[in-house]
């Protein structure tokens, strides 16, 4: 009888269960519970986002394993052994076939040379002083364009990818085709000393001996913002990768940080005691390391979220030094006639002040001056420009082993350029987002201080009340995601042990500055016709509080004399 | 010695292993790899949005064929294409949505308005009139249009208002002044169900979709009326505020029944707990005279007086889609299409408009990676739309500007009044008790 029921019932054999009924991975562990908000259906809302959001979290965690590919390295084993005596000879010998075709010189003559290389580190862009200009993609050979162009260039850099290049020229800023063809004359900036190109903005900055730093938007073509730095000629531009704010270096001395929003500095730190040589921002660090060289010959690293003073410092033999910080956070310096390298951990380790940190790697170069230093982007490889061409050396470890094809590819064909190419452009930030913190994109607005309120009661119906005020005269206004910044530790590192905690009325002081008072508003609301009792009221007080501060202040100044005590004060009205 | 490593990257890993391979991806999560990771989303989400709003065309045509207005639409249940049109010239027509022509037109079925239609079993149709009868015709492809007989003829007492047919049994109820019962083989209705005190009359019928014993009706009186069939009487009934014009159970939560009011509103209730409704739906800036939910049971469609229909979401009780058009004049029914892909509304012009019910929705054929493409879109959209632009972007609606205007003007004048209800409160002894919620104000007595 069994049997023959069992016939009946054919095993479902490829079937999936529907997706709400497969059994789903554990909830994650410290979750946050949502336990004060009433309303069901919004809790379990917050509670399944919160879970949500832990399990990406430990999935990206877990996505390292998807690294394959590991950074170079170069270690000592005996005590006696230094990593910097071992030259290049020795390394091209260690390094494969296809590593050791970075080691190479290129002897050209046309003036110091200056380089920069693309994105995703395959093509090279070299200017020198006398105007030869050539791209090339240094890995097959392939040259792109060559172009005498007879006049001094004082730099280069690639637009989006290999496609487009920009030369600062002796007048205005050109941008050429992939084959050299010169497409436009850029005749907004005028005697372009440096040049920068923001990727995921589009725009391209210069900067030049008026002291006009300029933001144009290569998509479109507009200027977007003409600065005045008020500091003369400037021969030190620097990009922070992580928030595009542009790091100009001034001869006084000065470094000042702009973003094309604010007319003047948004950042103003006095560096060195001369000119400004060399600026590189830390890409590993997400830009929290800025690196500056004077014509002292002072090497400085600097914590950019707490300007404290720097965090290390030393001196070196010789005038301004070229910097340029590695993708893994390692340091070139370039002076005098050699280029030393510095590694990540050799620079944040405590030392003695003054020294410099211990060296990693160091070439000597015999021609000088050496004017600029590049590393590739997915490479060990150094790029040193100078008076007789260029010099690429293999710095083991400095180079980032993994890369992302979405952001950048040195192995992308042409379908997969023109991809990215129109994703950038569909993706492209407007200029206004350009802030020191780049994270304040879908955060919360820091509450408002403003309230419709008089001495803590509503003079206004209900229905016409603001939505947090109706919220909050009805007690169901939820603060609890509030983070009262004030009291957030803002900066963490070194320098901030021995900073004064501010005291909130002062900081609510200097948050306040400039904004109108609400009592001022309510009284400017109510001026019009009406005669209200307790605006009349207000009004006297505020008109007593002024009268007395400048009482105060009169007697402060000495003009007035301080009342003198009397018998008769008790019968004084407060 | 010395251990040294120089980086390299291994071409067979990253370069296509046979010419017309597609070309190995390699991903790399840490953040510091993509930066501006947030504002790039969002300006995704921007672009989601706009492009949403560029793609919305939600017209797709409209099925003619009626002289005067369209009072009632049907749907044939098991059928994605069967719709049933009646107009107050008396003609019933059937068509094919999806080739938009007509099934069977049948001029004259009643003489004066058509007031309901359904469905009944093996491709039928029921029809009833202000003339006092329900007419059985067969709902069967035919060409001419030549003098048409019913199958079947049910003559009654007084103008119907309403039909609707049982989920499974050959039995229909009717609404004229009583709620009756027929069953199809006999001519006259098997029972009458009416609450005991009333004397209204009712406008509008229906079976429950799963308890199928159950009816729900409205009436004239202000009341909405749940009967039973096995029990052969009136069980419960509520007194609102105002009349409600149209009917409709949810299709997959059973005790949920939508009610279309006179006051602009539509109103959710769980016939359980009848005092107080469980949603309030405001948009309407006149009497909503139709409504009909999806089947997926998380959309409604309501068609108003206003000349708009418009599109809500199951819990949200503002901001609905809005259709309009300059031609389409009083929207008096509207049904979803059992795909719940498109919105059938029938109004006074006497044509039949067929909408998306997504409006910015692709109707050809989609590739895998456009839906993969359209799905994170939507994704975006969802996780952004509390970003101020984004958020007004997609709660943009253009609106006719007499609709605008009275909106705006209705708005003015529910402040006022509030304020003034306010005041009062403020300054009388009526301020000494908490007012009254908005759900608790509509519904006025509940009787068994």
């Amino acid at each position: 009888m069994a049997s023959s029921v069992d016939s009946l019932f054919v095993k479902a054999q490829n079937t999936t269960l529907p997706k709400s009924l497969r059994p789903t991975s554990p909830p994650p562990d410290n979750v946050p519970k949502h336990k004060h908000v009433k309303d069901l259906k919004l809790r379990t809302k917050l509670n399944r986002q919160a879970a949500h959001a832990a399990r990406s979290k430990a999935l990206v965690e877990d996505a390292e394993l998807l690294l394959t590919n590991e950074a170079g390295k170069m270690q000592v084993e005996t005590e006696l052994e230094r990593t910097w005596r071992i030259g290049q000879d020795d390394i091209v010998q260690s390094a494969s076939q296809e590593a050791a075709k970075g080691r190479r010189e290129l002897k050209l003559d046309g003036g110091p040379y200056r380089s920069r290389y693309s994105r995703n580190g395959r093509h090279l862009a070299i200017v020198g002083n006398m105007g030869h200009v050539a791209t090339f993609d240094w890995q097959t050979g392939a040259m792109h364009a060559e172009l005498q162009l007879q006049e001094t260039c004082r730099d280069i850099t690639f637009l989006q990818d290999q496609s487009f290049f920009a030369v600062a020229q002796k007048k205005y800023v050109f941008i050429y085709d992939r084959d050299g063809v010169e497409l436009h004359r850029l005749k907004a900036h005028i005697e372009p000393t440096r040049l920068e190109f923001l990727p995921y903005h589009w725009l391209l900055a210069s900067v030049g001996n008026n002291g006009f730093l300029k933001y144009q938007d290569t998509s479109t073509g507009h200027i977007v913002a003409e600065h005045r730095t008020k500091l003369g000629a400037c021969h030190t531009l620097a990009q922070n990768k992580h928030n595009a704010v542009l790091h100009l270096g001034h001869s006084n001395g000065v470094v000042t940080l702009w973003t094309p929003n604010i007319p003047h500095p948004a950042v103003q730190i006095l560096a060195h005691f001369g000119p400004v040589v060399g600026l590189s921002v830390d890409p590993s660090s997400g830009g929290r390391y800025m690196a500056t060289s004077g014509q002292d010959g002072v090497v400085k690293v600097w914590d950019c979220r707490n300007w404290k003073g720097t965090v290390r410092e030393w001196t070196t033999r010789g005038g301004g030094a070229e910097l340029e910080w590695s993708a893994r956070g390692a340091l070139s310096v370039a002076v005098g006639g050699s280029v030393n390298v510095y590694t990540k951990l050799s620079i944040q380790t405590s030392h003695a002040p003054k020294a410099p940190p211990p060296l990693y790697l160091t070439h000597p170069i015999p021609h000088r001056p050496l004017t600029s230093v590049r590393f590739c982007p997915f490479q060990d490889i150094l790029t040193i420009g100078h008076n007789a061409g260029l010099s690429s050396i293999l710095v083991p470890g400095v180079g980032e082993p993994n890369f992302d094809s979405m952001e950048a590819d040195p192995f992308e064909n042409k379908k997969a350029r023109r991809e990215r190419e129109v994703k950038g452009l569909l993706d492209k930030i407007q200029p206004d987002m350009i802030t020191l913190d780049p994270d304040f994109v879908g955060a919360l607005a820091p509450p408002t201080k403003l309230t419709t309120a008089v001495n803590d009661t509503h003079d206004i119906p209900f229905a016409r009340l603001p939505r947090l005020e109706r919220l909050r005269v009805q007690g169901k206004a939820d603060e609890t995601e509030l983070v009262d910044d004030d009291d957030e530790d803002v900066a963490d590192g070194d320098g901030d042990k021995n900073a004064k905690p501010q005291s909130r009325m002062e900081k609510e002081k200097r948050k306040m500055r400039g904004k109108g008072k609400s009592v001022k508003r309510y009284l400017r609301k109510q001026r019009k016709n009406v005669i209200d009792p307790t605006a009349v009221a207000i009004r006297a007080k505020l008109e007593k509080q002024r009268e007395e501060k400048r009482v105060a202040k009169a007697i402060e100044n000495g003009s007035m004399e301080a009342r003198k005590p009397s018998a008769l004060d008790r019968f004084r009205r407060p | 010695m010395v251990k040294i490593s120089v980086l390299q990257h291994a071409p067979s890993v990253h370069l296509p292993a046979r010419p017309g391979d597609p070309t190995p991806t390699t991903r790399n999560l840490d953040p510091l790899m993509h930066p501006f990771a947030r504002a790039r989303e969002r300006n995704r989400a921007l672009n989601a949005a706009k492009m949403d709003k560029l793609f919305a065309k939600p017209f797709v045509g409209a099925l003619e064929g009626h002289i005067d207005a369209v009072e009632v639409l049907c749907k044939k249940p098991g059928s994605l294409s069967a719709v049933a049109s009646g107009s107050w010239d008396g003609g019933v027509i059937l068509h094919n949505v999806s080739e938009r022509k007509h099934i069977r037109r049948i001029q004259g079925a009643h003489k004066g308005k058509v007031s309901g239609l359904c469905f009944a079993q093996d491709d039928r149709l029921l029809s009833c009139g202000v003339d006092s009868k329900i007419k059985l015709w067969d709902a069967s492809p035919q060409d001419d249009i030549t003098e048409q007989r019913p199958l079947n003829e049910y003559p009654g007492k007084s103008a119907f208002n309403s039909i609707d047919h049982h989920r499974s049994d050959p039995l229909f109820a009717t609404a004229s002044n009583i709620v009756q019962i027929w069953d199809e083989t006999k001519s006259a209705a098997i029972s009458n169900l009416t609450f005991p005190t009333s004397t209204e009359t009712i406008t509008s019928v229906r079976f429950n979709l799963s308890e199928t014993s159950v009816l729900g009706s409205i009436g004239s009186d202000r009341t909405f009326t749940l009967y039973d069939i096995r029990t052969g009487k009136a069980e419960r009934r509520i007194v609102m505020q105002m009349s409600s014009n149209a009917l409709a159970w949810s299709p997959t939560f059973p005790t949920n029944v939508l009610l279309a009011s006179e006051d602009h509103n539509l109103y959710t209730f769980d016939v359980r707990q009848l005092k107080t409704p469980t949603h309030i739906y405001k948009g309407h800036v006149a009497a909503v005279m139709s409504c009909d939910w999806s089947p997926t049971g998380l959309e409604f469609v309501s068609g108003g007086w206003d000349r708009t229909v418009r599109i809500w979401k199951e819990g949200q009780g503002t901001r609905p889609e809005v259709y309009h058009t300059k031609r389409m004049q009083r929207v008096s029914s509207s049904i979803f299409t059992a795909d719940a892909r498109f919105v059938l509304t029938g109004s006074d012009d006497g044509n039949v408009r067929i909408w998306k019910a997504k409006a910015s929705e692709k109707l050809g054929i989609i590739t895998a990676r456009e839906r993969a493409a359209i799905e994170y879109r939507d994704t975006l959209k969802d996780k952004w739309k509390h970003d101020n632009e984004v958020g007004r972007i997609q709660r943009n609606r253009h609106l006719p500007k007499p609709v605008y205007q009275a909106a705006k003007l209705k708005r003015t004048m529910l402040d006022t009044r509030a304020v003034k209800e306010e005041r009062r409160r403020k300054h009388t002894c009526a301020g000494e008790s908490k007012p009254n919620a908005e759900r608790k104000k509509m519904v006025i007595t509940e009787q068994t």
